[in-house]
C-alpha cells in the first residue's frame, strides 16, 4: 500500500494530470453538448444537430459519456499512462525509485493501480459533467429528464473504465518499451487518431482481411462496446462486434499490456 | 565485524572496453571512504556494481555481508546518482515525501532529510526552479531517507559552494559517527583530505587504497593531489619496467594488474 499511496500522492500533485482531466471534460462537453446544442438552439434554419434535442437529454447520458473513449478520451488517458510510467525515464528517477525502495513489480503494480484510480475518476467526471450539461439542457428546453437506471449507469461506468484503463496500460507499455515520454506519446497518438481511422475508413473497405483483422484491434472493440451501450455513430464508434466479444477482447488487451509492460520492466536494465 | 563492502577481483566490461580491471578493495563500516579519480576512471561503474545495478563480467561484490543487489539490501543501501534523480515538476518537499512514502517512511523523515541537506528554505520550491547545486541536494535528501546503513554518493558535492560543501562533509562524518558507512566519489582532490580512507582509481585500476596520511607518506608529499600524480607516475613507470615494481607499490593494490 505504501507504493500505491506514494504514486497517488505524486499524481495528484502533478499539474499535467489535472490539465489532462480538464481537457477531457472540456472536449467531452464541447463535442457532446455545447456544439450540438448551439446548433440546435441557434443553427441555420433547416440545419439541426444529428439526433436533435433527444440526443442531449439525460436519457442518453451513458452513450454520450462513452462516445469519446475510443478516440479523443482514449488519447488523453494514453498520454496519462505514458506520463505515470514513462515519467521515471524523463526525470531519470527509475534508478532512485528502484535501487532503494520496493521491487520493480511492486512499483509497476502501484503505477497501474494509480492509473486505474485516475481512469475511474476521469470516467466518473465525464459522466458527472455530462449529467450536469444534459440536466441544464433539459431544464432550458422544458424537456423530460429521464435518467438512465442505476444498472445502466454502473454498466456504462464499468465499460468506460475498462476502455480507459486499457488505453492507459498501452501508454505505460509504450513508455517502458521505448524508455521515454515523447516518442511513446507520439506513436500512441498516431495509432489512436490516425492509423485506426485509416484502417477503418480506407483499408477495411478495400481489403476483406483488414476488415476481419480490425475486429481484433483495441480501437474497433472499444468503439463496438460503446456503440452497444448507446454511443452515437461518431468517428471510432461503430458496432463491428458484439458487446460480449468486445469486452473480452478489451480485457485481454488490458491484461496483455499490463503483463508485457511488467515483464519488460523487470528484465531490462533501467539505469 | 565484516567490512561494509568487499570487492574481489571485479571485472566490468562495456562493449569491448574493460572499465574495471580486476580490482579488489574493502570499505570498513562506519567510515567515510573517498573514491577519487579523474572522470572516466571507473568510479561510477564501481558504485553501480556495489549498488547491484551493474552487470559484471567476473569477481564478487559483498555488501553488508550479502551479494550486491540482494533484495535484503534494498532498505539498507542509499544511492545518490551523479545526475540529480528527482522530479522537476514537484517541489522539494513533494519529492522527499514521495520517496519517503515509497520507502515506508512518513512526512517527518522527509522534512528531516530536507533540513539535513540545507534545503529547508527551498522546500516549497519546484525542483525545476532550483540551481544545479540545489537540485543535487534535493536528490541527496531523497537518498538520505530512511537512514540506510550504507550510503553510496556519486559526486554529491559537485556544484556546491565551499560553505555548503563543508556542511555536507560535516554531515557525512556525523552519519559515519552514528554508524553509517559512506562511499563518496569525487574527482576533486581537495576533498580527499576529508575522508577517513581513500581509494584512488585510474583507468579502471586502484592505484592507492589507504588513509589520506598513509597515501601522503607513501608518495612522499603532504599534498594529496601531488601524491595522486606521483602514484600515477610510479605506476606508469612500473608498468614500463615490470622488474622494478617492488619499490613503487607501497600503497597500490597489487591485485589490480592482471
Amino acid at each position: 500500500m505504501g507504493s500505491v499511496r506514494a504514486e497517488l500522492m505524486k499524481l495528484v500533485r502533478r499539474p499535467a494530470a489535472w490539465l489532462l482531466l480538464a481537457v477531457a471534460l472540456v472536449l467531452a462537453l464541447t463535442f457532446t453538448y455545447l456544439i450540438p446544442y448551439a446548433s440546435y438552439a441557434g443553427g441555420t434554419a433547416g440545419v439541426r444537430t444529428v439526433g436533435g434535442l433527444p440526443a442531449m437529454l439525460p436519457a442518453r447520458l451513458v452513450g454520450n459519456s462513452l462516445g469519446g473513449l475510443p478516440v479523443f478520451l482514449g488519447a488523453l488517458v494514453l498520454i496519462l499512462g505514458v506520463l505515470v510510467v514513462g515519467g521515471e525515464y524523463g526525470w531519470a528517477t527509475w534508478k532512485t525509485v528502484l535501487s532503494q525502495g520496493p521491487s520493480r513489480i511492486r512499483v509497476y503494480g502501484a503505477k497501474l493501480a494509480v492509473l486505474a484510480v485516475a481512469c475511474l475518476v476521469t470516467v466518473l467526471a465525464v459522466f458527472a459533467a455530462g449529467a450536469g450539461a444534459s440536466a441544464l439542457i433539459a431544464a432550458a428546453e422544458s424537456a423530460p429528464a429521464d435518467w438512465p437506471s442505476a444498472g445502466d449507469l454502473a454498466q456504462g461506468v464499468a465499460a468506460g473504465w475498462l476502455i480507459a484503463l486499457m488505453w492507459a496500460a498501452l501508454g505505460g507499455l509504450l513508455a517502458i518499451t521505448l524508455r521515454s515520454v515523447a516518442l511513446p506519446i507520439g506513436l500512441g497518438l498516431v495509432w489512436l487518431l490516425a492509423v485506426q481511422n485509416l484502417l477503418a475508413g480506407i483499408a477495411a473497405p478495400l481489403l476483406s482481411w483488414v476488415a476481419t483483422a480490425q475486429k481484433g484491434l483495441p480501437g474497433p472493440n472499444a468503439g463496438s462496446l460503446v456503440a452497444a451501450l448507446g454511443a452515437a455513430d461518431t468517428p471510432g464508434v461503430e458496432r463491428l462486434v458484439g458487446a460480449g466479444q468486445a469486452t473480452i477482447v478489451l480485457v485481454g488487451y488490458l491484461v496483455g499490456f499490463a503483463i508485457l509492460g511488467g515483464a519488460i520492466l523487470r528484465r531490462r536494465d533501467v539505469l | 565485524m565484516t567490512a561494509a563492502i568487499e570487492v574481489r577481483d571485479l571485472v566490468v566490461e562495456r562493449g569491448k572496453r574493460r572499465v574495471l580491471n580486476s580490482i579488489s578493495t574493502t570499505v570498513p563500516r562506519g567510515s567515510v571512504t573517498g573514491l577519487l579519480g579523474p572522470s572516466g576512471s571507473g568510479k561510477t561503474t564501481l558504485m553501480r556494481a556495489i549498488v547491484g545495478v551493474q552487470i559484471v563480467r567476473s569477481g564478487s561484490v559483498l555488501v553488508l555481508g550479502q551479494p550486491a543487489g540482494a533484495a535484503a539490501l534494498r532498505r539498507k543501501v542509499g544511492y545518490l546518482t551523479q545526475a540529480p534523480s528527482v522530479y522537476d515538476d514537484l517541489t522539494v518537499r513533494e519529492n522527499a515525501r514521495y520517496f519517503a512514502a515509497l520507502y515506508g517512511y512518513g512526512a517527518t523523515a522527509a522534512d528531516a532529510a530536507i533540513r539535513d541537506v540545507g534545503l529547508a528554505d527551498a522546500a516549497g520550491q519546484l525542483v525545476a526552479s532550483l540551481s544545479g547545486g540545489q537540485r543535487s541536494r534535493a536528490s541527496l535528501a531523497c537518498a538520505l531517507l530512511g537512514e540506510p546503513e550504507l550510503l553510496i554518493l556519486d559526486e554529491p558535492t559537485v556544484g556546491q559552494d565551499p560553505v555548503l560543501r563543508a556542511e555536507l562533509w560535516d554531515r557525512f562524518h556525523a552519519l559515519a559517527a552514528a554508524g553509517t558507512t559512506l562511499l563518496v566519489s569525487s574527482h576533486v582532490m581537495d576533498e580527499a583530505g576529508r575522508c577517513d580512507r581513500l581509494i584512488l582509481i585510474r583507468e579502471g585500476a586502484i592505484i592507492a587504497d589507504d588513509s589520506p596520511a598513509d597515501v601522503r607518506a607513501a608518495a612522499g608529499t603532504t599534498d594529496l593531489e601531488e601524491a595522486f600524480l606521483r602514484l600515477i607516475q610510479e605506476r606508469e613507470e612500473a608498468v614500463a619496467t615490470p622488474g622494478d615494481r617492488a619499490g613503487s607499490t607501497a600503497v597500490a593494490n597489487e591485485r589490480q594488474t592482471p
